[in-house]
């Protein structure tokens, strides 16, 4: 073959192509990838929302984790398959690890606001986690969106956070991707989303998976990547697990979103202190936990100057920030983020 | 050499991809970012958004003219499930605080029943002295009622002989009186 290959294209590896296209082939008409979770079993539901429990697979730390995947995506980026899993990785590391899947809302989930993702929700979730595990504390971290959401659980809440860890969090919404116009626009009101959010209800994640599109529309080079690197199979299985993830995107509860738009981007109510969850007032000052914050030098989608700012609101003595090489979601999907969070995370719990 | 140079033609492709991809963020991105576009686009999402609720409006008149149920009637009867759901958790809770005070009132319960086994221990222990002293005061009652049969009996012995001194003193003494002493 190579012989042949020799005389038909000169320094052209056939046997690399063969392979190459084959897989490209079998991406074109096999089904997407299944994804393997890490033994789990079910703490809690409510709505469409489950609270996992992965048990450590040789508990060396007292103190259980518990994560918070943003509410824009589905959580299993932080659980995507053997090998390249965050769960997977904090358990093999000895921590028992809860998550928090929010699940997609229908129709009937169109009055949802951030309050009941908050209180009714995670704080919930968080109870239930303590008393499964019998610890007396828990460590929270929160990815993305979801960092948000723990952030202001964990400066409302009593329940006894001893480890608060936030991923590519946004904390500052008056900067941002967007253009300076539309920024603008959305902040001065010009771009209302209110009566775009309550024509859907809960908006449809065929929509959200639109807007998410728009915020990022190059999209050529994912696919000439992958087409570079086809003949590298872990390459391939890495990319199909990411390309399922990307495309199976969840719709948004109306009422929830006019409040991230309103509070959050329209007035920055979070930054200044302004924000009022369950009838408490969100004040990051009240945030003396242990902290670490990091930010993806390649993001995107959150900006670092978004997450820098938490590190002077809050009253932790003992913080911690770093800025690793990757994109929004590569710690999350190459499993980094549980090496990072280890070797932050071992001598505190 | 040249024969062994490796044709890559996909490294280039990739480039060129990456380029495309910046190009087209950046003509997109400031394409968006004048207020022409805001003011468009604002527009652009009323307008969607009347449509949208003018078709959901007849959708719904439609359904109820035709008697059949919406995606809304479903949620409607999904928000049931959803509130047996809360009040299944609020009830959860209270049990959990019923278990605690359960767990809470039966450690209390413990404290007092070693309490009480002490108790009934040291009384026990007093019980088995008190007996211990109960059967040395008996043995010493019984040696004292020995003690005293005893002196009774020395006492009638006494008064025997006693007596039987009694009569011989008489006649010697009637002898002394009479004179009739031989």
């Amino acid at each position: 073959m190579n012989a042949l290959g020799t005389n038909l294209f000169q320094g052209l590896n056939l046997e690399k192509e063969m392979k190459r296209w084959n897989q490209l082939y079998k991406i074109m008409t096999e089904p997407r990838p299944e994804i393997v979770p890490t033994p789990r079993q079910i703490v809690w539901k409510k709505n469409k929302a489950t609270l996992w429990y992965h048990p450590a697979k040789e508990k060396r730390h007292a103190i259980p984790v518990f994560l918070v995947y943003s509410l824009l995506n589905k959580a299993y980026i932080l659980d995507i398959g053997k090998g390249s899993s965050v769960v997977g990785g904090l358990t093999e590391r000895g921590y028992d690890v809860y998550l928090l899947d929010w699940g997609s809302p229908g129709l009937e989930d169109s009055a949802i606001t951030l309050e009941n993702y908050i209180i009714d929700y995670l704080e919930n979730a968080l109870k239930r986690a303590l008393r499964h595990s019998d610890a007396k504390e828990i460590s929270l971290a929160g990815y993305c969106l979801g960092g948000t959401i723990a952030a202001i659980l964990a400066s409302i809440t009593d329940l006894p956070i001893k480890n608060l860890s936030l991923a590519a969090v946004p904390i500052d919404f008056s900067i941002g991707i967007f253009p300076n116009n539309l920024l603008e626009g959305l902040q001065t009101g010009q771009l209302n989303l209110d009566r775009f959010a309550d024509a859907h209800g809960t908006i449809p994640s065929e929509v959200m998976y639109l807007i998410f599109r728009m915020v990022s529309p190059g999209f050529a080079s994912s696919t000439i990547n992958l087409v570079t690197r086809a003949h590298d199979e872990k390459y391939v299985e890495k990319w199909r697990r990411m390309d399922k993830w990307t495309k199976d995107s969840v719709s948004f509860a109306g009422a929830a979103f006019k409040q991230l738009f309103n509070d959050l981007y329209q007035e920055n109510k979070l930054l200044k202190g302004e924000l009022v969850i369950g009838g408490r007032k969100v004040d990051l000052k009240k945030i003396n936990c242990p902290l670490f914050v990091f930010s993806c030098s390649r993001d995107t989608i959150i900006l670092e100057k978004q997450s820098l700012p938490l590190m002077d609101l809050v009253s932790s003595k003992d913080k911690t920030y770093e800025v690793y090489e990757g994109g929004h979601v590569s710690l999350a999907l190459t499993g980094v983020f549980a090496e990072v969070w280890d070797n932050w995370l071992s001598a505190r719990s | 050499m040249s024969n062994d140079k490796i044709f890559e033609p996909f490294i280039g492709l990739n480039k060129l991809g990456e380029m495309w991809d910046q190009q087209l963020n950046g003509l997109l991105y400031n394409l968006a970012d004048n207020k022409e576009f805001v003011r468009t686009a604002s527009s652009g999402l009323n307008t969607y958004s009347m449509y949208l609720e003018r078709l959901r409006k007849s959708q719904e008149l439609f359904a109820s003219l035709m008697n059949i149920p919406t995606k809304k009637d479903v949620a409607e009867a999904a928000k049931l499930s959803i509130q047996t759901e809360e009040k299944i958790d609020l009830l959860e809770e209270q049990i959990w605080k019923l278990q605690d005070s359960i767990s809470s009132i039966t450690k209390e319960n413990l404290g007092m029943f070693e309490e009480v086994v002490n108790i009934v221990l040291q009384m026990k222990d007093e019980f088995q002295k008190m007996a211990q002293s109960v059967a040395e005061t008996q043995k010493i009652n019984a040696g004292l009622q020995e003690l005293r049969k005893e002196i009774e009996r020395g006492l009638f012995e006494i008064r025997r002989e006693k007596q039987k001194k009694e009569p011989e003193k008489k006649q010697d003494k009637e002898l002394v009186l009479t004179g009739n002493i031989k």
